[in-house]
């Protein structure tokens, strides 16, 4: 069967432009709950297929495991039914916004950012810098991204080509921060418009801040992401409110 | 005579980026931090090529574009996009447009450099005279 003008012409020109791609089942799993009738068997074999996906699940699935021995939601299955489809969004939004983030830090700083499980670095204490970003439409949530000043300084240094000492005050720390939550945000949006749930990004939010808690939207869920380049540690939160309309 | 180029974002950082890039090259960079300023900017400055950001405030970068292929004195400035965003409707649209190139962000200046190149002359700057030895 061949697909549809606009899938074809799309190819062609992603090949033209060198676009890149989002993972098939990240891709598979983000239509499926767009559809919102979906078969939670239907998403449990999207997500077994996917080594990644099932590990993600399963790390939201038990929230106060240290590790995978401490696990009492075992399976992809339990841990759907557990969590609600709604989180297996949570996960399709996780990935291309995990591989953006690393691929940000790979491209502009040669830097190689490691996912790793939040358990594994010690959290974020006074002042920080917060990146936010809203997204509005048939899904709606926020991306939040976070990292200590002296992390931030080392970013924006690295991303503007200077030393960190040579980095003017907050606002040029600020910015690079609100441009790094853009990159992120934009690639997870593409995907999720893809798969027909459309929305649009809200301009990023950035400053210093000492609040910690994150806001869940009604009915929605959050999935929290951690990584790390030597003394960098990066945290990342999204939260969303699935089939918003 | 140098190239110039127009660099349209609402980040002071992609502006930054974006001007490093094209600093071996003799070219002349001109920014807007968004639609309006950028369609100001380039109806006065005439600029050879336009790098243009989709996700602005004020006006985003597709109805600049929509404005500025509108415009008979503009629409022939060649636009590469440069966005975090490339899903399928939005490169669909701008490619209907009548956008040169895209480019996704994150991206490598070469990788920039390469895709101006392919739209304009750009010529190395020549290096600087060396001092002769005292």
């Amino acid at each position: 069967m061949q697909p549809p003008p606009d899938i074809s012409q799309y190819k062609e020109l992603a090949r033209r432009y060198g676009l890149g791609s989002t993972p098939e089942s990240v891709s598979r799993l983000t239509a499926l709950v767009a559809r919102q009738d979906a078969d939670v068997d239907e998403i449990v074999r999207v997500v077994e297929k996917d080594p990644g996906l099932s590990a993600r699940l399963l790390r939201v699935a038990n929230p106060h495991a240290d590790n995978e021995d401490e696990y009492t939601v075992g399976t992809v299955e339990a841990a759907l039914l557990r969590n609600g489809i709604g989180c297996a969004l949570l996960l399709a939004m996780g990935t291309p916004l995990s591989l953006a983030l690393i691929k940000t830090f790979q491209t502009m700083l040669s830097m190689k950012l490691e996912a790793v499980d939040t358990h594994q670095l010690d959290s974020l204490t006074g002042p920080h810098m917060r990146g936010s970003i809203g997204f509005v439409g048939k899904v709606a949530g926020h991306v939040y991204l976070r990292m200590s000043l002296q992390s931030a300084k080392t970013v924006a240094a690295g991303i503007l080509g200077i030393t960190p000492e040579e980095v003017g005050g907050t606002d040029e720390v600020s910015d690079v921060i609100g441009e790094l939550s853009n990159i992120m945000t934009g690639n997870f949006k593409s995907n999720l418009c893809d798969a027909g749930l459309d929305c649009k990004l809200q301009p990023p939010k950035v400053g210093l801040s000492e609040n910690y808690s994150t806001p869940i939207e009604p009915g929605g869920g959050i999935e929290r992401l951690a990584f790390r380049a030597g003394e960098i540690h990066v945290f990342v939160e999204v939260t969303a409110n699935p089939w918003n309309e | 005579m140098a190239t110039k180029i127009l660099s349209v974002d609402d980040s002071r950082t992609i502006r930054l980026i974006v001007g490093k890039a094209f600093k071996p090259y003799d070219c002349t960079m001109v920014e807007a931090s968004n639609g309006e300023e950028g369609l100001a900017v380039a109806a006065r400055e005439k600029p050879d090529l336009i790098i243009l950001d989709v996700t602005m405030p004020v006006m985003d970068g597709v109805t600049m574009l929509t404005k500025l292929k509108e415009d008979a004195a503009l629409k022939a400035i060649p636009v590469i996009m440069l966005t975090a965003e490339s899903g399928r409707e939005n490169v669909l649209q701008i490619a209907r447009l009548g956008v040169r190139d895209y480019l996704v962000k994150p991206f490598k200046e070469d990788q920039l450099i390469e895709k101006a190149g392919r739209c304009v002359t750009l010529v190395k700057r020549a290096a600087a005279p060396v001092a002769p030895a005292a």
